[in-house]
């Protein structure tokens, strides 16, 4: 296995169909069966309606930057090499919002509401990350 | 409890090594969940995610938090308490200043400090044969959005300051146009303006034009933070804001004083607010001098 020095994710129960979906390059999310909200984290009952009844569905991975911020100061030693580097929150068209790295362009060029797709980082043979990159 | 007898006084107390431990640290790089992954880190990063998000809304930025900063540093330039009583900051200080997370440069980010602070609360009625004047709680307002940064809607307001804001102000019976000074928690210089901007002292991206020419500094038409705050006093979580509004009131802060001396109201009624989380929760509450 690759050594890789920056945190990963805690997988639980609740959040292991999307990290597990991630693997095989699929944005999985739970959607509500009596309302249709579609929600982020992930919960056992709905924010919207507290229904139960969810199923898992798939996003294409397109959204927007919602907001996002430029790390000029690794607080893990990890980040170090990539300063500087831009962290946002994605809304999906699907609705929800996610932390992700917006990559394939420089940090000036990042802006709310910007289109972006979601592109595949495969960071570990166990872990893939999705980030997103403005849409061509 | 005071009302019902089962205690008399009630210390509310806060204190911490932040400085010469790690704990500090330890507890703002644990907050996080998967966004670590992602290199995404600590309070600074989501409170500029809001203020970015804001910057975006109603054309806020540098060009207003520079007037926080600035301001609040020269009400700690008069209080011998503050962990930057000696250091001055100017625009060019602000603006020079490095980034940590962008839109967020080294000033518009509060102290870390070792020490403490505590009041104490008791009945009206006991106050006024204790040795101090004491001041009362006319006004107190909660609201509690919690939602989690990535999915909160209120990240460029209105924040739970809104409401509780409102709340608080009927308690007391009075308007905003009654409060003299503010105490606002400032973990980072948007809170102050969000804030603010949500009890209405301004509409949405006119915190600009309001905090122009020394609104909140001495000499000004509403002081805020006049202890320099947790930007440059030191921070002590809610407890900087309050404990300030009190010892305002009290008349026990020196060359800082509201009133004459620092060309400010002499004060009747001071608000103070208190946050938590990614502005996931407030707390308003109205102090008046007794």
């Amino acid at each position: 296995m690759t050594m890789y020095a920056k945190p990963i994710p805690k997988i639980n129960e609740d959040s292991r169909p999307f990290w597990g979906g991630c693997k095989v390059h699929e944005l999985r999310f739970q959607k509500c069966n009596q309302c249709g909200h579609v929600r982020w984290p992930p919960a056992i009952i709905c924010p919207e309606c507290h229904g139960k009844d969810t199923v898992w569905i798939t996003a294409a991975g397109h959204g927007r930057v919602y907001t996002y911020v430029v790390y000029h100061i690794a607080y893990h030693p990890g980040f170090k090499g990539e300063l500087p580097y831009v962290v946002a929150v994605v809304e999906l068209h699907e609705g929800p919002r996610i932390f992700t790295n917006i990559i394939g362009c420089s940090t000036e060029e990042v802006y709310c509401d910007m289109a972006v797709e979601v592109v595949w980082d495969d960071v570990t043979t166990e872990l893939t990350l999705p980030k997103f990159r403005p849409v061509k | 409890m005071l009302e019902s007898g089962f205690c008399k006084y009630v210390v509310i107390s806060y204190g911490h090594n932040a400085v010469s431990s790690d704990s500090m640290t330890t507890m703002l790089m644990t907050l996080g969940q998967d966004e670590e992954a992602f290199g995404h880190f600590g309070a600074t990063g989501s409170y500029a995610l809001a203020a970015q998000r804001a910057m975006y809304e109603f054309n806020t930025g540098p060009e207003t938090w520079k007037h926080i900063a600035v301001g609040q540093r020269k009400w700690a330039n008069l209080n011998p308490l503050a962990m930057t009583y000696n250091r001055t900051m100017s625009y060019d200080d602000y603006m020079n200043a490095r980034w940590l997370v962008e839109p967020f440069r080294l000033f518009d980010n509060c102290l870390v400090s070792d020490g403490g602070r505590a009041y104490i609360v008791t009945s009206a009625e006991r106050a006024r044969d204790l040795k101090h004047r004491p001041v009362i709680i006319a006004g107190l307002g909660q609201h509690n959005p919690a939602d989690f940064p990535q999915s909160a809607t209120f990240l460029a307001g209105p924040t739970g300051a809104q409401i509780a804001g409102e709340a608080a102000l009927r308690m007391a019976g009075i308007t905003r146009d009654d409060i003299d000074a503010c105490q606002i928690y400032d973990c980072f210089t948007y809170t102050v303006e969000i804030t603010l901007q949500d009890y209405g002292f301004f509409k949405p991206g006119e915190g600009t034009d309001w905090f122009q020419g020394g609104t909140i500094e001495p000499g000004g038409s509403m002081p805020v933070n006049t202890s320099g705050g947790q930007l440059s006093e030191a921070y002590f979580m809610g407890l900087t804001p309050i404990t300030e509004g009190v010892m305002q009131l009290m008349g026990r802060c020196g060359e800082r004083q509201l009133g004459p001396q620092t060309g400010t109201k002499a004060p009747e009624n001071i608000l103070c607010s208190d946050n938590g989380g990614i502005l996931q929760c407030n707390t308003t509450i109205i102090l008046r001098r007794a």
